[in-house]
C-alpha cells in the first residue's frame, strides 16, 4: 500500500494533476471566501455601524435632553425586533436607574474588543459578542441567541453618567455564516478528493501509454530493433511521440542494417585479396634463405591468418543472424558434443595449470546443430582458459534446470565481467579494457550470442565461482535452451506410416 | 601429380599453379566451367581443384557431369561459400574435400596431396607403416620398433590421420575436421596440446623423432 502510494507520487503526471487540483481548491476557497466577505462580514459591519450611530444618538440625547428622556428612549426601543439594550445610571437623588431588556436574561460574554467611536467623545466603548439565553415561552423552547453589542459609558462634561449596552440579535446572520463556512469547507474537501481521483485516473491512463514507451525502450536496448511503439492515430501528443519514436527507430534500423551490410560486404570482398596476400607471404617465407627475414614473413603471414579468421567470424555471425540455418536444427542429446569438447580442452587446461571438471548428464534433448553448439561451447571454454589465471578451475556442465529446461554452463573462477558490461561484451568487436592486451578479435561472445539466438536459447553471463582467495568473482556463461515441443500424436503417424 | 585447376580469378589461379609446381606437381589451368569439363574429359588427372562459382558453368554442375560420366578423379572443391551446410552439399555432390576461401596455400597443398590418386585414402588398408612405426587398424594397436604404444581412442585417430598422410603436411584445420569433425578454428593452440601428448607417446623414448612441426602449416609424420 505504502509502496503503491510512493509509486503513485513518483508519477510525474499524477503530481502535475495533483498540483492542478490543489490550485483549483485554493481558488475555490478564495472565491467562496469572497462570497463570505461580501455577505456576512458586510452585514456584521452594518450592524456595528448602526450600533455606533445609536450610541452617538444616545450620547446626544443625554447631552441635550437629560438622563430621563434617554431612559425613556431606550425603554421605547427595547424589544422592537432584534434590538436589545441595557442602560444603568445613578439618578440625581442617588437612586439606581436600570432600563432596557437585557438585564433579566442570562448573558454569556464571548468576546470583547476596545474600540473608538465617532470623532470625539464617546471613547472607551467596547465591542462585545455575547450569548443571550432566551427562556422558554409557551410557544418557543429556550434558545441561545448570539448577540453583537457595544458597551461603554455615556458622559457629560467628561464624567461617566450612564453605562449602556446596545446590541442586536445576530443569530440569523451567524447561522448563515456558519452554513457558508461549512459550504466552503465541504466543497473544498469534495474538490480535493475529486481532484485526487481525477489525478490518479489521468496519471493511470497516461502511465499506461508511457509504460508502452518504456517497454519499447527496454526491448530495443535488448536488441529487438523491430519493435515499434503502439499508436492510436488520435494525433494527440502521445500519438505524435509514438510516431516520431517509430520514425527514429526505422531510421536507426536502416542505418544499422546498412552498416552491417557494408561491414559484411567489406569482409566478403576483402577475403580474396587477403588470401592472395597470405599466399604471397607464405611463398616468400618458404623461398627466402635469410632466417631473420623468414621469421618476419612468417609472423606477417600469421597476422594475415588472424585477419582472415576475423573476417570469417564476421561473415559467420552475419549468416547466423540472418537465421538461414534454423531449418537445419534437429533434436539431439548434447551430451556427446560436450564430452568431445571436454576431451578436447581438458589437456589444454592442464597444460596451463587450470583444473578442469565436468558434470555432463545424458538424456536432455534439445533442438540444435552439433557444429554450432560445439563452436559456442568451444568459444566459451577458450574464453575461460584465456582469462582464468594459473591455479584456477573451469567447470563444464549439462543439466536440466528447475524449470525443466536444458542448460549448458561453463563456470570459472577468473576475474569475471563487471555487471554493467555483461550485455555489452556480447556485441561484435566489443572488448573490455582489461582484455585489450590479450589476443582476440572481440567476436567470440558475439558469435556465441548469435548461435544462442538461432537456437532460441538464452545466453546469460553471471558471476561464477569465487576463487579460493575470494579475490575474483569468476564468470558463469550459461546457455539455456527452450523445451522441445512434443509432436502431436506421433503414434498415429507411425501407425499410418507402417501401413 | 598432374593437377587440373579450374578457377576464374587469374591471380589466384596463377598463385595456385606456381605453388603447386614448386611442390613438384604438373598443373593445367582452366578459366571457366565449360573448358574445365572439356579438359577433365580429355586428360587423366590425378587430382582436380574446382571453384564453385565459375563463369559459363558452375563447379557443382561440372562435378555432377563428371561423376555421371563415371570419372572418379579426386576433386577438391574451392569456394567462398564456407558454411558447413554448403560443405556438406559439396561433398554429397561428389567432391572429395572442400576448402573455403580464404584458405592458406599450405592448407590447399596438404589437402590436394591428401586426396590425390597416388595415395588413395579410401583404399582398404588394414596396416599403416612409417619407418619403424606400425599401426594395425583392425586390432587397433600401435607399435614402434616392436614395442607396444598405448593410445587413447582419440590419439589413435590422430595418429591414423597423420600416418595415412605420412610424408605430407597435415594442417591443424584438417586434423580438427578429420579427427574431431569440427568445422571451425579454435583461437587457441588446443591441437598442439594433443599433438605434444601424442609425441610424448611415440617419439619420447626414441632417438629419431617421427612427428615434426612444420612452421606456419601444420604437422608431418616422416622418418
Amino acid at each position: 500500500m505504502r509502496a503503491a502510494l510512493i509509486k503513485l507520487y513518483r508519477n510525474t503526471l499524477f503530481r502535475l494533476s495533483l498540483l492542478g487540483a490543489v490550485f483549483f481548491v485554493v481558488a475555490l476557497i478564495i472565491a467562496l471566501g469572497n462570497v463570505y466577505f461580501l455577505t456576512i462580514s458586510r452585514e456584521i459591519a452594518q450592524v456595528d455601524k448602526s450600533l455606533a450611530a445609536e450610541v452617538e444618538e444616545f450620547q446626544e440625547i443625554l447631552e441635550t435632553r437629560g438622563l430621563i428622556p434617554l431612559g425613556n428612549e431606550v425603554f421605547l426601543r427595547s424589544g422592537s425586533g432584534d434590538r436589545h439594550y441595557l442602560l444603568t445610571a445613578r439618578n440625581q437623588d442617588g437612586k439606581d436607574m436600570v432600563t432596557g431588556n437585557l438585564g433579566e436574561q442570562i448573558v454569556t460574554l464571548k468576546r470583547q474588543e476596545k474600540t473608538v467611536l465617532g470623532e470625539e467623545g464617546t471613547e472607551g466603548f467596547t465591542k462585545v459578542d455575547f450569548i443571550l439565553v432566551v427562556p422558554a415561552t409557551d410557544t418557543n423552547p429556550a434558545s441561545d441567541r448570539r448577540m453583537r453589542g457595544l458597551s461603554g459609558y455615556l458622559q457629560i462634561d467628561g464624567k461617566n453618567v450612564a453605562a449602556v449596552v446596545a446590541s442586536r440579535d445576530v443569530e440569523v446572520t451567524m447561522r448563515t455564516a456558519e452554513r457558508v463556512k461549512n459550504a466552503i469547507f465541504s466543497s473544498s474537501a469534495i474538490a480535493l478528493v475529486l481532484g485526487l481521483i481525477s489525478s490518479w485516473f489521468v496519471s493511470r491512463k497516461f502511465t499506461q501509454r508511457v509504460e508502452a514507451f518504456n517497454r519499447l525502450a527496454t526491448d530495443v536496448r535488448a536488441g529487438h530493433l523491430d519493435r515499434r511503439a503502439p499508436r492510436n492515430y488520435s494525433e494527440d501528443e502521445m500519438d505524435l511521440l509514438a510516431e516520431h519514436l517509430n520514425d527514429m527507430l526505422d531510421h536507426i534500423d536502416r542505418l544499422m542494417k546498412a552498416m552491417r551490410y557494408a561491414g559484411d560486404s567489406i569482409a566478403h570482398d576483402l577475403r580474396s585479396p587477403l588470401t592472395r596476400l597470405r599466399t604471397r607471404l607464405e611463398t616468400a617465407a618458404s623461398e627466402i634463405k635469410d632466417p631473420l627475414a623468414q621469421e618476419t614473413l612468417f609472423a606477417a603471414s600469421d597476422d594475415a591468418d588472424q585477419l582472415l579468421k576475423t573476417f570469417d567470424s564476421v561473415l559467420r555471425i552475419a549468416r547466423l543472424e540472418a537465421g538461414e540455418r534454423r531449418e537445419m536444427l534437429s533434436e539431439i542429446d548434447p551430451k556427446p558434443i560436450l564430452d568431445d569438447i571436454a576431451e578436447l580442452y581438458e589437456p589444454a587446461c592442464e597444460d596451463v595449470g587450470l583444473s578442469f571438471s565436468s558434470d555432463i548428464r545424458a538424456g536432455h534433448l534439445i533442438s540444435a546443430d552439433r557444429g554450432l553448439i560445439s563452436q559456442a561451447v568451444s568459444n566459451l571454454v577458450e574464453n575461460a582458459i584465456k582469462y582464468t589465471p594459473k591455479g584456477g578451475a573451469i567447470h563444464v556442465s549439462l543439466l536440466r534446470n528447475k524449470e525443466g529446461r536444458t542448460e549448458i554452463s561453463i563456470v570459472d573462477d577468473g576475474p569475471g565481467i563487471p555487471e554493467g558490461s555483461r550485455q555489452r561484451v556480447k556485441e561484435r568487436f566489443v572488448r573490455l579494457d582489461v582484455s585489450r592486451s590479450e589476443p582476440g578479435s572481440g567476436l567470440g561472445l558475439a558469435l556465441v550470442d548469435a548461435i544462442a539466438d538461432l537456437h532460441r536459447a538464452t545466453f546469460a553471463l553471471e558471476e561464477g565461482r569465487k576463487s579460493g582467495d575470494g579475490l575474483r568473482p569468476g564468470l558463469s556463461a550459461r546457455l539455456t535452451f527452450p523445451r522441445i515441443r512434443k509432436q502431436k500424436q506421433p503414434s498415429v503417424q507411425l501407425a499410418q506410416a507402417a501401413e | 601429380m598432374r593437377i587440373l585447376v579450374v578457377e576464374d580469378d587469374d591471380i589466384a589461379a596463377e598463385y595456385v599453379r606456381k605453388g603447386l609446381m614448386e611442390a613438384g606437381h604438373v598443373v593445367d589451368l582452366a578459366p571457366d566451367g565449360e573448358l574445365g569439363l572439356e579438359m577433365a574429359r580429355a586428360a587423366d588427372y590425378d587430382a582436380m581443384i574446382l571453384d564453385r562459382m565459375l563463369p559459363k558453368r558452375d563447379g557443382m554442375s561440372v562435378l555432377a557431369e563428371m561423376r555421371a560420366d563415371g570419372d572418379s578423379t579426386p576433386v577438391l572443391i574451392l569456394s567462398a561459400l564456407g558454411e558447413v551446410d554448403q560443405k556438406v552439399e559439396g561433398l554429397r555432390g561428389g567432391g572429395d574435400d572442400y576448402l573455403a576461401k580464404p584458405y592458406s596455400f599450405t592448407e590447399l597443398l596438404a589437402r590436394v596431396e591428401a586426396i590425390g590418386r597416388r595415395s588413395d585414402p579410401t583404399a582398404a588398408v588394414t596396416k599403416l607403416k612409417c619407418a619403424d612405426l606400425e599401426m594395425d587398424l583392425l586390432a587397433r594397436t600401435v607399435r614402434r620398433a616392436g614395442k607396444n604404444v598405448l593410445l587413447q581412442p582419440r590419439e589413435f585417430r590422430l595418429l591414423e590421420c597423420l600416418m595415412r598422410n605420412a610424408g605430407r603436411v597435415v594442417t591443424r584445420t584438417m586434423l580438427l575436421e578429420k579427427v574431431w569433425d569440427y568445422h571451425f578454428d579454435p583461437q587457441t593452440n588446443v591441437i598442439d596440446v594433443h599433438i605434444s601428448r601424442l609425441r610424448g607417446k611415440i617419439d619420447k623414448d626414441f632417438d629419431e623423432p617421427l612427428l615434426h612441426t612444420v612452421r606456419g602449416a601444420g604437422y608431418r609424420l616422416q622418418a
